[in-house]
């Protein structure tokens, strides 16, 4: 694949919520969101297969997402990956990598998303996920990080991870 | 009637931002910013509060307990912000 090139899309109907503090699936205007807390730190899985076609150069992941009534103000995105290999990973205990994190200043209108872009450099930063391999992504709000200044919740779109 | 607690003004604050989002009201300030504005209606809510007694006549002045004077503000205002 080429840099650019979008290997796997993630909705806000597929996702997969924490045991607790997990962010809940919204409505705006018949589009549907994923709404992340502005005060307690919410967690969701998105699991999915890297392409075969994945050459190798590392991931970018993009998340659209808007304000839910904010106009100003910085939101604070985490996301990690989890290679879940056949014949190695005990899926009983998470085994996930480091965090990439990204703060993003909302748009100065709260219906207009804006993108923030994560990147996984190839290697451990994607716990040596690989071509073909499944795998997870976590994805979380850092809500109650000080960095985190938006208030009202944070609207998934999509979220998209591309090869770098 | 003593201030609101640290715990019941972040619990404010949660409660307004929900209802920001919920009634899909614009919000030009931060988290800090919203919490800091609570803090000082608190504050004015604690030095006001034996002239908004002294204000209100007999006798729901001296009938009515506390709760019921604070909730009989509260009903007037919201409704006077579109509530």
């Amino acid at each position: 694949m080429a840099s650019g090139n979008t290997l796997c899309r993630f909705h806000p109907a597929a996702y997969e919520p924490a045991a607790t503090n997990f962010p809940v699936p919204g409505v705006r205007n018949n589009h549907p969101t994923l709404d992340f807390d502005p005060i307690t730190q919410q967690t969701c899985y998105f699991t999915d297969v890297l392409p075969k076609a994945y050459s190798g150069g590392g991931l970018t992941l993009r998340v659209r997402w808007m304000a839910a009534s904010a106009t100003s103000g910085d939101c604070v995105w985490l996301s990690a990956i989890e290679r879940i290999d056949a014949g190695t990973l005990d899926t009983d205990a998470d085994s996930f990598a480091s965090d990439q994190t990204v703060t993003t200043t909302t748009n100065g209108a709260s219906g207009i998303s804006v993108e923030s872009v994560m990147t996984f450099t190839s290697g451990a930063a994607m716990d040596s996920l690989a071509a073909g391999e499944t795998f997870r992504l976590r994805l979380e709000r850092d809500a109650d990080v000080g960095g985190d200044s938006m208030t009202g919740n944070a609207q998934l779109v999509s979220a998209v991870l591309e090869e770098t | 009637m003593a201030a609101l607690s640290n715990a019941d003004r972040a619990l404010v604050v949660q409660l307004i931002m929900r209802n920001h989002d919920q009634r899909s009201l614009p919000c030009g300030i931060t988290k800090a910013e919203l919490r800091a504005a609570v803090n000082a209606a608190d504050d004015w809510a604690d030095t006001n509060a034996g002239a908004y007694n002294t204000a209100l006549p007999l006798p729901a002045r001296t009938t009515l307990s506390a709760a019921q004077k604070g909730f009989l503000l509260a009903y007037v205002v919201v409704r006077r912000a579109g509530g």
